[in-house]
């Protein structure tokens, strides 16, 4: 924290000597954890190299069908390019997938921001949540124990013998591994379009009081009127997913709801002002990783902002901050030549991919009635 | 006393005696039971056996005891043939209550070990559910003590259904037809998962066989068994000592024994059922001990982590044998050739392989001294407990259908 808190206020005196203080948004731009670099993690590669194996492991989804990497892909920007979600067989997800990248640099996750804690926490939300990998972790970490490849993985990690605990340590582990690089934006390479995106971006566009810091959001849930996606509740796969889903986090007549409550699932606002609200998503990655907003219903980064810059969707509950921007075409142009510059190169290749092939069948322990379970 | 009271309603004849024997059973206080009781008179058989603490064989009665907080009703029933039948009441809406209870496998799995989940094996043999109805308890260790209770146990467990409450409830909201059936049947405005064991149940309450030639004949049609049966019942009830755990009218007394069934072999030679051996003493509650040097079922030891408990299993029902091999906790035994071997020599294999707990083994279990002839005989009478094979289609599932229209969803207030 000392560190992160240090760079910002560095930053935060940069910008203001620059001169960037151009109208009220701009002014109100110093309120907020400026934009910048992402701090540097230190990353223990055995732990982070076992945490890669296992990211992309099918072994530890119930029925042993898909991996993380199945709705985080590394070819769509490790998140899965649809709108809506594969999650579990036997039902689909109600929600976009989120790219994982920069995932530890969050202090809350999942689009409702249900999860505020630790990826310790969501590695194992998302495993074992029955419609995402419905994965009972006790037969994880019996599976992870039968293959000699992790139980050398997990002594050489340090972890000793492979358990449930150790596997929520090492993905997050890898997780650290999968950071933005090469990013226009924080290499200074930026076109002078994206340039003068920039300054719309803390300024005339205002999209910085809630896209702030360095992983561009503030970690908090708004309303800014997206449409509905339909197939939510018409997809009877999705919605059974949907209904799961509110029914475990204790929604009130959850049968009869027609939209995605967002936030007020953990947060259960008595006046429901918090309905349909949703985290801000970081703005890294973002040309990776279309379709857009919690439900894929923007397709386009043009599309993102002609729908800010008319002031959102339609919604009782949509943020006061959300006007229309009148922002000119070119205006336009250039922020969304910005968010690009905020998309580094795909983290593809062996030292972000695990491409060895995993058994088809468990080994059986040799002499098993002489060792030890 | 609860379960001893349920069987005891379904007895004959020597109910009182048969529940007190019921009681002390897994102490094996019937160890007075001498086994020589060599072809003497099915009167003389029924004095003896009250005398000995245990029930005569007995006719299945045609329906068994319905419980006062589900009663019967055709369209119940026929619900839970639906649901049982009905893949999405799992976890990946692939495998149903039948997939492991499958009619064209004797309503059971025929294979050692049951199918379990998709990328699991289960641990033990799958039971039949033929006239499960009639059974105090269900599992192999009497874990749970209603079909009811039954149905949740393996719709949710890892390597059977890995079903959760929340998404199958969902499911079940989003199928029309299951929303109509379960408000005529239970009155629920959108189904309530608890009901849809309740309706499994009652269908299974329906699946029992009663017209077998051991009814038969025990309803006094003397030409239903076969002189070699007929053998095999003075065997059974005699020098082979069956009775002392086979007894009444399912030809169990649903108590716990140690009979001395060897571990299987296929936790050494498979990896997948050594996951799952693992999985189960994690689960079902190990002290460190017990997880790291386990190399066999500690059984009914999980109900009460007793140690006198450890390989204890349950006496399965012979009827409907034909249709269930393999055979034992395990399924250790293909033929009931084999099973007959098994206890001839006192509780061990064709390798004298024998239980991993034997410190709790039953001193029940002796070798019978029966010849080739007498072994055939014993065979053919525990095949008179089966009748003609009972099988059933699957029935049309219903399907899924949106709960809003698009209009409706539309109008929806933001």
């Amino acid at each position: 924290m000392g560190i992160r808190a240090t760079k910002k206020r560095l930053l935060v005196s940069v910008a203001v000597g620059l001169g960037l203080v151009l109208s009220a948004n701009a002014q109100a731009a110093s309120k907020y954890p400026d934009i910048g670099p992402l701090p540097n993690v230190k990353i223990n590669k055995n732990k982070a190299e076992l945490g890669k194996r296992l990211f992309f492991d099918p072994r530890l989804s119930g029925d042993a069908a898909i991996s993380c990497a199945h709705c985080h892909n590394p070819e769509k920007g490790f998140a899965d390019g649809m709108a809506l979600s594969d999650g579990y067989p036997g039902n689909k997800h109600f929600r976009n997938s989120p790219t994982v990248i920069n995932a530890v640099h969050k202090n809350r996750w999942n689009w409702d921001g249900r999860l505020g804690t630790n990826l310790n926490d969501v590695t194992r939300g998302m495993l074992t949540e029955d419609y995402i990998m419905n994965m009972d972790m006790r037969i994880m970490q019996e599976r992870v124990k039968q293959d000699p490849v992790y139980v050398k993985m997990f002594k050489d990690a340090g972890y000793g013998e492979p358990s449930n605990g150790s596997v929520r340590k090492a993905i997050p582990e890898y997780l650290k591994t999968l950071t933005s690089k090469n990013v226009p934006f924080d290499t200074g390479k930026m076109s002078a379009s994206a340039k003068k995106g920039k300054a719309l971006f803390k300024g005339k566009a205002g999209c910085i009081q809630c896209h702030n810091g360095p992983n561009f959001t503030d970690g908090k849930a708004y309303n800014t009127g997206v449409e509905e996606n339909w197939d939510v509740f018409m997809d009877t796969d999705r919605h059974q997913a949907f209904l799961a889903y509110t029914m475990f986090m204790g929604v009130e007549n959850y049968n009869n709801l027609k939209r995605d409550p967002g936030a007020h699932i953990h947060q259960h606002n008595p006046d429901k002002s918090d309905m349909g609200t949703f985290l801000t998503p970081s703005l890294r990655e973002l040309t990776h990783t279309a379709p857009y907003m919690h439900n894929g219903m923007v397709k386009t980064l043009d599309d993102v902002v002609a729908f800010y810059n008319n002031g959102g969707g339609e919604d009782s509950n949509k943020d006061s901050r959300i006007k229309k921007l009148g922002l000119s075409g070119s205006e336009q142009k250039d922020l969304v030549e910005f968010l690009k510059s905020l998309s580094g190169d795909p983290l593809t290749g062996d030292k972000y991919v695990w491409s060895e092939d995993y058994p088809e069948e468990y080994e059986a322990i040799e002499n098993w009635r002489q060792v030890k379970n | 006393m609860k379960t001893l009271i349920k069987t005891g309603a379904l007895l004959a004849s020597t109910v009182s005696l048969a529940m007190l024997a019921g009681c002390e059973s897994t102490n094996s206080a019937n160890e007075g039971f001498k086994g020589s009781l060599n072809a003497v008179s099915q009167t003389a058989v029924d004095a003896k056996a009250s005398a000995s603490g245990f029930a005569p064989l007995a006719p299945l009665p045609v329906s068994p005891a319905i419980p006062a907080d589900n009663k019967q009703s055709d369209a119940k029933v026929e619900l839970g043939k639906l649901l049982f039948f009905d893949p999405r009441l799992g976890g990946d809406a692939s495998i149903s209550c039948a997939s492991c209870h499958d009619p064209s496998q004797g309503w059971a799995w025929a294979e050692d070990f049951s199918r379990g989940y998709p990328g699991t094996v289960h641990w033990r043999n799958s039971q039949s559910i033929m006239n499960s109805g009639h059974y105090p308890g269900s599992f192999w260790a009497n874990s749970v003590t209603s079909l009811e209770a039954q149905a949740p146990s393996a719709a949710k467990g890892g390597v059977a259904g890995n079903g959760e409450n929340d998404i199958m409830t969902a499911r079940l909201a989003l199928i029309p037809e299951y929303r109509k059936r379960f408000n005529e049947v239970f009155g629920d405005d959108y189904p309530r998962i608890k009901n849809a064991w309740r309706a499994i149940a009652s269908f299974e309450r329906t699946i029992n066989q009663t017209d077998t030639p051991i009814d038969r004949y025990l309803n006094g049609d003397k030409s239903a068994l076969s002189e070699e049966q007929v053998r095999g019942k003075a065997l059974f009830e005699g020098k082979a000592g069956c009775i002392q755990c086979h007894n009444g009218a399912l030809a169990s007394d649903m108590e716990m024994y140690n009979i001395g069934v060897p571990p299987a072999k296929r936790w050494e030679e498979d990896g997948l059922a050594q996951i799952t051996f693992r999985f189960e003493l994690y689960a079902k509650g190990s002290n460190e001990k017990l997880y790291r040097t386990a190399k066999a079922d500690p059984g009914a030891y999980f109900r009460g982590k007793n140690k006198w408990d450890l390989g204890k299993f349950r006496t399965p029902s012979l009827r409907y044998t034909m249709y269930t091999a393999p055979y034992m906790h395990n399924g250790a035994f293909y033929t009931l050739e084999e099973v007959v071997d098994f206890y001839n020599k006192g509780g061990f294999d064709e390798e004298d392989r024998t239980t991993g707990w034997p410190k709790t083994k039953s001193k029940q279990i002796k070798p019978l001294g029966l010849s080739d002839d007498e072994k055939a005989d014993l065979v053919a009478f525990i095949e008179s407990f089966s009748g003609d094979e009972i099988l059933m289609d699957k029935p049309d599932l219903p399907d899924y259908a949106p709960m809003f229209t698009l209009e409706e969803l539309k109008e929806a207030k933001k």
